[in-house]
């Protein structure tokens, strides 16, 4: 399954407004009464803006010219009146408006988390953390601002251009065309240059994914840019992305800035229009004077509040090209679903390969047509070669993966029939690399499993005791409440190995798998922890891939992973023979 | 408690002294230039009526106009996105320079999570700033106090009226901006925190697919996620109530010159003639206010970033260190040197010599604080108190990239890079062909890489997901002897590798790596019992150091580890 997403501006047109719309429709649903109450606010504030200047005209014409300063006073008094409405509901507007934008904010942000969570790891194989950080952070941002900040202005300008437009027509159609003819060219412009803009756009923000990726990949390595010297390579990498980033910005700042010029451009040209043409009317005996003056300024009130939705259509197009990276997070679908009517099979088996095949994207198969039955209460030993497989077996058991052909089965149903909570029950899994979230040991431990996290300390400890794994928390300084950064070198790798095995064995899954689960521990601790999988119930299935031979001389059984093939070895020295021979061929 | 002043903007704005002054002249010419348009066309009515005059001279020059306020327009465009994407630009480049002087403690001390935010969103506020507020606010601030005296020159009584709302203005500013400044750098911090709620989750989502813990993950990040929105809530209110009130402001500006100046033209101390143009010169005092209303979100964002930024930039340089160079013999000593974190010692007084061209073994149990300790000798941390000599000279008095190109380090958890392996393994740039080759060889990589469709050329995927565990491990060794070390530091690394290969590749290394400074930290004492000197760690303590046979006989705790890994022989290990 192909999981790479685009890092490169896809071609054509890509989202028109129109299907943007109706991808945030959903989104912005709850936002209703907001918006609508934003739109009236922006009409209101609109008409009292107008409203000002002419009643200021009035008191000039009348009261001041009259002399006649009590009139003043009452409009004084109308003015102020106006002035509070517009305090009102332009405040209103705005939180009204934030509101909506912070909302969908919060809402797009969660629903992309919960995508990426939903998504299997192949996915984060396949691309790189820092450039999906920067899209559930960053361009979920860009949306936000244009949510906030700028769609309202579409409805107060939009509603002032109509107004305008309309009476230029009705005055004087012949004028009237006159003055629309730059509009009509504008709109054309564009409308041919947007998706240019949309993609530098785009391209700008996806060398920024691209500068977050490498830098959050040299951040976290530091330790090796230290120790080798490379101080040089995080510096020439970030100046490279950084230089890619600053073009690539240049270019989309470059393209949004385009629209605020053209757009004055246009005003002043249907000014000029309207004279000239005007003037020759007028030579006609078709206008008089007085009407092309009026008819200028509402040239003016035409092309003012155009000239400020520029500004709203290049913060749309950097907010599509965002959405478009957002999307293609959003319209990934897991391939891992359930399948509750998945045929069952293997009857009797705890788990049970049928003729599994399996590869990686652009890899040779890992796994070719294998077919074996793990039996309840026994143990399995994996051996063979590095690269061999061993893994990606197991990976396999515990559902990380899919196979490309072939069924596993778990306790006599199709293992896709599981739901994840169910499978999670089941099996038990350390992992070859420990990960531990920020936190403390204990919430580690009682990572994922609200019953346990809601015990207190001493009931955790109990428990712990219980199955004989309490004695290991001395390992860590402060217990239970010994802090844990992920992100930080506070834990020794074989550290983490324990907790992860505590967290594994305190589940009492039914089928435990260990992925070298303790190989950087200690060999005194490691016998500890033996007699501790040794106590656990007697149905419980183990299957473990490790280097030491006592875990597998142990074995009931013991297969060889290799070649592509898994093959059952009758006795230990069978197995090491295959080990041998693999080596030679390999 | 107050907290420090933040670093001025203007500072970082010096350098591009030339490009924010070429932004101001663009921003106001074009606005000038806007200007004029209704002014000559007002004339051209006015020719037009008069009949006094070329009325196609005049529509030639509107024309012209418009067309030098285009080009002019443009142009602002060019060197506003110019201007702000340099200092966006210039400041990483700082920033990352500031960082790759740092030790390693201090970048881990910092946090990736923060970091990282430093360089992209906190950097981003400021591009904001540059390229759409600096030269807004500045000719703003100068169209303010012209039009101020504009307006005292025409009627000192009325203007002093109008100004009185000004500083009611500057007021409302100082007071929302100093409210913002620590909500605009709270929200930074959230933006902190989902970057690491998010990095967990992905480096952990094998782990989280396991136990079913996306709802769990999901939680974690909704808090994040809320507190977040709850913050810029908080900011949005400071801020929805600023623009109006400042509007409100100007308006009853507006209303005082209306009722005042109707009064003087009414009792005829003005005239109505004074009184319009008085109007109309207001408004040109009334919009930069607003305007600088609108830029004081992307103000105050900048001015939080900046702060966040000036941290990383003013962080103590690491302590100096010497310029000693020249070749290592291996011979160290580490004397007496204590860790601590916090109130735990890691490392308690631990001294012990190692001789150049050695092998040293360094077993413990899990947590005894073995890696810590080859941190510290590798010089990637700093001990609490205590030395560590080479050749008898403190690693202070060593020049970094002399001491890190004689000494190679194979990390104990997988530090990949998502290059190709021929990049990965030749990391460091030093790395020739030939010592590329015997690496490879060395780490008996060689049958790996020729299977490989792409040999050297096959990308690794970042952490290295694309390699088994064993093939990480070899791979980093592969790394560590390209650089033909003196010293080579191995952290467990045999964990995930069998006896076998184990075996062939520490043959391979003393074969091709004559005179080799080895230092080991091993959990199997079986290959080690041949070396020089075996040190036991235990709880930050050193426990015992010798040969084998000395613990052997000496030390009741190595017997112990010994005895346990009787029966856990690797595979062909008897």
């Amino acid at each position: 399954m192909d999981y790479k997403l685009s890092t490169a501006a896809p071609a054509g047109k890509g989202r028109t407004l129109l299907s943007a719309a109706r991808t945030l429709a959903p989104l912005l649903r709850e936002e209703r009464s907001n918006i609508a109450i934003a739109v009236v606010c922006v009409i209101i504030s609109s008409a009292a803006s107008l409203l000002g200047p002419a009643l200021i005209a009035r008191v000039i014409d009348t009261a001041i010219a009259r002399g006649d300063y009590g009139l003043l006073l009452r409009y004084a008094g109308l003015l102020a009146v106006v002035y509070v409405i517009a305090l009102g509901s332009s405040y209103t507007q705005t939180i009204r408006m934030g509101t909506a934008g912070r909302n969908l904010l919060f809402r797009l942000r969660n629903q992309l988390f919960t995508r990426l969570s939903n998504l299997p790891i192949a996915f984060f194989a396949q691309n790189r953390a820092g450039d999906l950080i920067s899209r559930v952070n960053s361009d979920t941002d860009k949306i936000n601002q244009f949510f906030a900040q700028a769609l309202m202005q579409f409805f107060g300008n939009g509603f002032l251009i109509l107004g305008a437009g309309i009476l230029l027509l009705t005055l004087n159609w012949r004028l009237g065309i006159a003055a629309l003819i730059p509009a009509l060219a504008i709109l054309g412009i564009t409308r041919a240059i947007s998706p240019w803009v949309k993609r530098t756009n785009r391209k700008g923000l996806e060398s920024l994914g691209a500068l977050s990726g490498d830098i959050s990949e040299s951040l976290s390595n530091f330790k090796v840019i230290v120790a080798f010297n490379r101080v040089d390579y995080f510096r020439e990498k970030f100046d490279l992305a950084n230089q890619r980033n600053y073009r690539a910005s240049i270019a989309a700042g470059i393209s949004s800035g385009v629209f605020m010029p053209l757009y004055t451009l246009a005003g002043a040209a249907a000014s000029i229009l309207v004279l000239a043409y005007g003037v020759k009317l007028i030579g006609g005996g078709a206008l008089t004077i007085g009407v092309l003056i009026g008819y200028l300024l509402y040239v003016t009130a035409f092309y003012n509040p155009l000239r400020q939705l520029a500004a709203v259509w290049s913060s749309l197009q950097m907010a599509m090209a965002a959405l478009d990276r957002v999307h293609e997070v959003l319209g990934l679908e897991t391939d891992l679903v359930a399948v509750p009517d998945a045929p069952a099979g293997a009857p009797g088996a705890l788990l049970a390969f049928d003729g599994v095949s399996f590869n990686y994207p652009g890899g040779k198969n890992v796994l070719e047509n294998v077919s074996l039955i793990l039996e309840r209460g026994k143990t399995y030993a994996l051996v063979g070669p590095t690269g061999g497989g061993k893994t990606t077996t197991a990976m396999l058991m515990a559902r990380l993966y899919d196979p490309g052909s072939g069924a596993v089965y778990l306790d006599g149903r199709d293992i896709r029939a599981f739901t994840p909570a169910e499978r999670a029950v089941k099996i038990g899994f350390i992992l070859q690399e420990p990960f531990l979230f920020s936190g403390t040991v204990r919430d580690n431990i009682a990572y994922g499993q609200a019953d346990m996290a809601a015990l207190t300390d001493e009931e955790l400890t109990k428990r712990l005791k219980a199955s004989g794994l309490a004695d290991f928390l001395d390992r860590f300084s402060e217990g239970l409440a010994t802090p844990v950064n992920a992100g930080q070198d506070t834990l020794s790798l074989g550290q983490k190995q324990l907790v992860a095995f505590l967290r594994a064995v305190l589940r009492q899954p039914e089928i435990l798998i260990l992925d070298e689960a303790t190989a950087n521990i200690d060999t005194v601790t490691e016998q500890l922890l033996e007699e501790v999988l040794d106590r656990l119930p007697k149905a419980t299935t183990k299957v473990i891939i490790a280097h030491r031979l006592n875990t597998i001389r142990n074995a009931d059984s013991i297969f060889f992973v290799g070649g592509g093939a898994l093959t059952e070895a009758g006795s230990m020295q069978h197995a090491m023979d295959m080990l041998l021979s693999a080596k030679r061929t390999s | 408690m107050k907290r420090p002043r933040p670093p001025s903007l203007f500072g970082l704005l010096k350098p591009y002294r030339g490009w924010i002054v070429l932004l101001i002249v663009m921003t106001v010419g074009a606005s000038a230039l806007g200007l004029a348009v209704p002014r000559i066309l007002a004339s051209a009515i006015d020719t037009f009526t008069g009949q006094t005059g070329d009325l196609e001279t005049l529509i030639l020059a509107l024309a012209a106009i418009t067309v030098v306020a285009f080009i002019i327009g443009n142009l602002q465009v060019l060197v506003q996105t110019v201007a702000s994407e340099r200092v966006a630009r210039d400041l990483r480049t700082r920033l990352a320079g500031a960082i790759s002087q740092q030790t390693y403690a201090t970048v881990d001390a910092l946090t990736p999570a923060s970091l990282l935010t430093n360089l992209t969103s906190d950097v981003d506020a400021i591009k904001t700033f540059v390229s759409q507020a600096v030269a807004s606010l500045i000719s703003s601030v100068f169209l303010i106090f012209g039009a101020a005296a504009l307006l005292l020159w025409l009627n000192w009584r009325l203007a002093l009226a109008v100004l009185l709302v000004l500083p009611l203005i500057g007021g409302t500013f100082y007071v929302v901006l100093g409210r913002v400044r620590k909500l605009f750098g709270q929200i930074q911090g959230m933006v902190d925190a989902l970057n690491k709620v998010l990095n967990e989750n992905i480096v952990g989502a094998a782990l989280v697919r396991l136990l079913d813990a996306q709802q769990h993950e999901y939680r974690k990040f909704l808090v994040v996620s809320e507190k977040s929105r709850a913050i810029s809530m908080q900011i949005l209110r400071q801020f929805a109530a600023m623009i109006p009130i400042i509007t409100f402001l100007t308006n009853i500006a507006i209303l005082t010159i209306l009722t005042l100046g109707g009064h003087f033209v009414i009792t005829h101390q003005m005239s109505l003639g004074e009184f319009t143009a008085f109007n109309s010169y207001l408004t040109i005092l009334i919009f930069p206010i607003i305007i600088i209303g609108f830029m004081s979100t992307a103000i105050g964002q900048a001015q939080a970033s900046y702060f966040r930024i000036s941290r990383v930039l003013n962080a103590p340089p690491p302590a100096a260190r010497g310029e000693q160079a020249g070749a290592l013999t291996g011979a160290i000593e580490v004397r007496d040197v204590t860790l601590t974190h916090g109130t735990a010692k890691t490392l308690d007084h631990v001294s012990f010599t190692i001789g150049a061209a050695s092998r040293t073994a360094i077993i413990g149990p899990t947590a005894a604080g073995k890696t810590q300790l080859v941190y510290l000798m590798t010089g990637l941390l700093a001990p609490t108190s205590g030395e560590i000599l080479y050749d008898g000279r403190p690693i202070t008095d060593y020049a970094r990239s002399s001491l890190h190109a004689q000494i190679g380090f194979v990390f104990q958890d997988s530090a990949l890079f998502n290059l190709t392996l021929r990049e990965n393994i030749a990391f460091n740039a030093t790395v020739d062909e030939a010592r590329l080759a015997l690496a490879i060889e060395t780490a008996e990589l060689t049958d790996f890489i020729a299977a490989l469709p792409q040999g050297l050329d096959t990308v690794v995927s970042e952490r290295g997901a694309s390699l088994s565990g064993g093939q990480k491990q070899r791979v980093m060794l592969a790394r560590a002897l390209a650089i033909a070390p003196h010293i080579l530091f191995l952290d467990d690394f045999t964990a995930r590798v069998d006896n076998a290969t184990e075996a062939k590749i520490l043959a391979n290394v003393k074969a091709n790596y004559p005179g080799l400074t080895l230092i080991s930290i091993t959990q199997k004492i079986a290959p080690v019992e041949d070396y020089d000197q075996i040190i036991l760690l235990m709880e930050g303590e050193v426990l015992a150091a010798g040969t084998h046979a000395e613990l052997v006989r000496t030390c009741p705790e190595y017997v112990q580890i010994l005895q346990s890994q009787q029966s856990t022989d690797h595979y062909e290990a008897a």
